[in-house]
């Protein structure tokens, strides 16, 4: 399998966990020195943000305490398209972009009696993911999460 | 008492006048109609911050009550405000968020606002500059002098926030909020500071249901953070302050962060004049809300979109000498639980969505209790009582009973 292709299958795979909130699973794709962020341009206040900036230990803790919070449990479900792949110069790296669109998947919605069982488009945006690959295996060392959305209403405790 | 029938639910509750409101001052049309007319086009409300128009041209767009306005920094520096209206057909002169005049438009010249419609400009002080084919037009009927912008009450005040006010007789704004500012003014004032946090929701509940709990700190049951990291005996003994003009100030203490798994100390980055990792919050009347926790600063501001519907702007501060490290810092500490992937702010927004849901328009009119007495401190709900009396003199109408005149009950009340 090419590099590439080790790549684009990696994303699908950590996709599919996401969707399956199947969170340290999801974890043990990246390095140890895996860097997660969300972030967003804003023209309102004409800045670069960060929506959420943290390590794999960070990661860690927060699927950990996940429980401990109130969260709204509508299911998130990604559609990932993987744009571009592109190999560093000694093939152990690579860089890939992807267009991500997430519902969601009411569950508690509004009113649950009401909105349960409708999907609603949540958040748009690009992974800007970096892998490094080794043996045919390709690990996660950082992911930023552009999104395109500065409305951000309720059902985002978890990670995207 | 087990589960109560209909009359038991409806009775009047066994607390004192004012320890509770009626919902239908979160569902009814008409209030939410009286509340625009009556108090936010009357109100001073911080549309944005300075930072966010930093240089001469600069503009930002937003609303008030409906208004459109537009905030331009000039090129002698000053900061105005304006109504987002040209004056000859009423179209909305300037559509995008913020931006710079400093170049031209395809209607019009750099350095002026141009309305796309007809190629109207005007400079940085409203004044009209250019009507298009103006003597052809209007011969010597009506000049450019006639239709200047309407210009707005606007002040940059308590940290660089860009205050507008759209009734051209409110009191100052220094006399409106200034004295609840008196907790926080040395830090906000110290040096300039910059906006690095934007985002906005829209939830289907009453803006008073999030000033409300912006006022109340009861329902810290709901977020494990704060019950880790407050509990203990001097977070229970804060005080909430009641202020001129229906503000308050919820006091200080000092905050142990690290004893949520994974957060740290703020100690290191407090703002100026500020003991470390101390949290001060201020809300002030109809829907305002400053929270410094430490080396962060939020801002919320509520636009009513109807009774059952709220805009809630969000915008994160920090000091605009910070380093490139130092901001990140405090970026972080904002976001994790103030950020909407942070463990507070989710919380409350299903908290007041789930309040939206049960009392929205053409449900049953119930009671709210506003009557916890803990002597002013954390858990009293003091705030949201100061807040409804406020409330009932501007509408003229009893928050507990809204259908009656709010001046009827204070006559009837001195009279006993």
């Amino acid at each position: 399998m090419s590099t590439c292709e080790t790549v684009r299958d990696a994303i699908y795979q950590a996709t599919a966990l996401l969707d399956d909130q199947k969170w340290n699973d999801w974890l043990s794709m990246c390095d140890e020195s895996f860097q997660y962020s969300i972030t967003s341009w804003s023209p309102e206040i004409n800045y670069n943000m960060t929506y959420l900036a943290a390590s794999k230990k960070d990661m860690h803790h927060l699927v950990d305490l996940l429980p401990k919070h109130n969260t709204d449990h509508s299911p998130l479900h990604r559609h990932t398209s993987v744009y571009s792949v592109t190999p560093s110069d000694d093939g152990k790296t690579a860089k890939a972009v992807s267009s991500v669109l997430i519902f969601q998947n009411m569950l508690d919605g509004t009113n649950s009696h009401i909105d349960a069982g409708e999907s609603r488009l949540f958040l748009i945006g690009r992974y800007i993911d970096t892998l490094q690959v080794e043996d045919g295996k390709a690990t996660f060392l950082s992911r930023e999460l552009k999104l395109d959305n500065r409305r951000l209403d309720k059902g985002s405790h978890w990670p995207l | 008492m087990a589960a109560r029938n209909h009359d038991q639910w409806m009775a009047t509750p066994p607390l004192q006048k004012g320890e509770w409101i009626d919902s239908r001052v979160y569902t009814d049309y008409q209030i939410f109609e009286e509340e625009n007319e009556k108090i936010f086009k009357n109100a001073w409300v911080p549309v944005c911050h300075e930072s966010e128009l930093s240089k001469p041209y600069d503009f930002r767009t937003t609303s008030i009550a409906r208004e459109p306005i537009i905030v331009c920094r000039g090129p002698d520096n000053q900061v105005r405000a304006f109504l987002n209206v040209c004056p000859h057909r009423g179209m909305m002169i300037e559509r995008r968020p913020s931006g710079s005049f400093f170049e031209g438009q395809p209607s019009g010249n750099p350095k002026r606002m141009t309305c796309m419609f007809h190629g109207w400009q005007f400079d940085m002080k409203g004044s009209c500059v250019y009507v298009s084919r103006e003597k052809e037009g209007y011969q010597d009927r009506l000049c450019k002098d006639d239709v200047g912008l309407r210009r707005l009450r606007c002040e940059v005040k308590f940290g660089g926030f860009v205050w507008v006010n759209l009734n051209d007789k409110a009191p100052d704004l220094e006399s409106w909020a200034g004295k609840p500012f008196e907790c926080l003014r040395k830090s906000l004032e110290a040096e300039p500071l910059e906006v690095f946090h934007y985002h906005k929701a829209i939830v289907d509940t009453n803006y008073k249901l999030w000033h409300d709990t912006n006022c109340e700190f009861y329902h810290d049951f709901m977020h494990y953070h704060n019950r880790v990291t407050g509990f203990n005996d001097a977070y229970f003994a804060r005080k909430n302050e009641a202020f001129d003009n229906g503000h308050i100030v919820v006091g200080t203490f000092e905050v142990n962060y690290d004893k949520y798994e994974g957060f740290e100390s703020r100690a290191s980055l407090s703002f100026p004049h500020l003991p470390p990792n101390q949290w001060y919050m201020i809300d002030l009347f109809p829907g305002i809300n400053f929270n410094l926790r430490g080396s962060a600063l939020r801002c919320d501001v509520v636009t009513p979109l109807g009774p059952n519907k709220t805009m809630i702007e969000f915008r994160g501060l920090g000091l605009k000498s910070d380093s490139k490290e130092d901001r990140m810092t405090r970026i972080n500490h904002h976001n994790s639980i103030w950020g909407p992937f942070g463990r507070n702010l989710h919380e409350d927004l299903i908290g007041v969505q789930g309040q939206g849901n049960t009392m929205m328009p053409g449900t049953e009119p119930r009671r709210v209790l506003h009557g916890r007495q803990e002597n002013q401190t954390i858990h009293d709900e003091n705030g949201m009582r100061h807040y409804y009396d406020e409330w009932g003199k501007w509408l003229n109408r009893l928050p507990s009973s809204p259908d009656k005149p709010y001046a009827a009950a204070s006559a009837v009340t001195a009279a006993e």
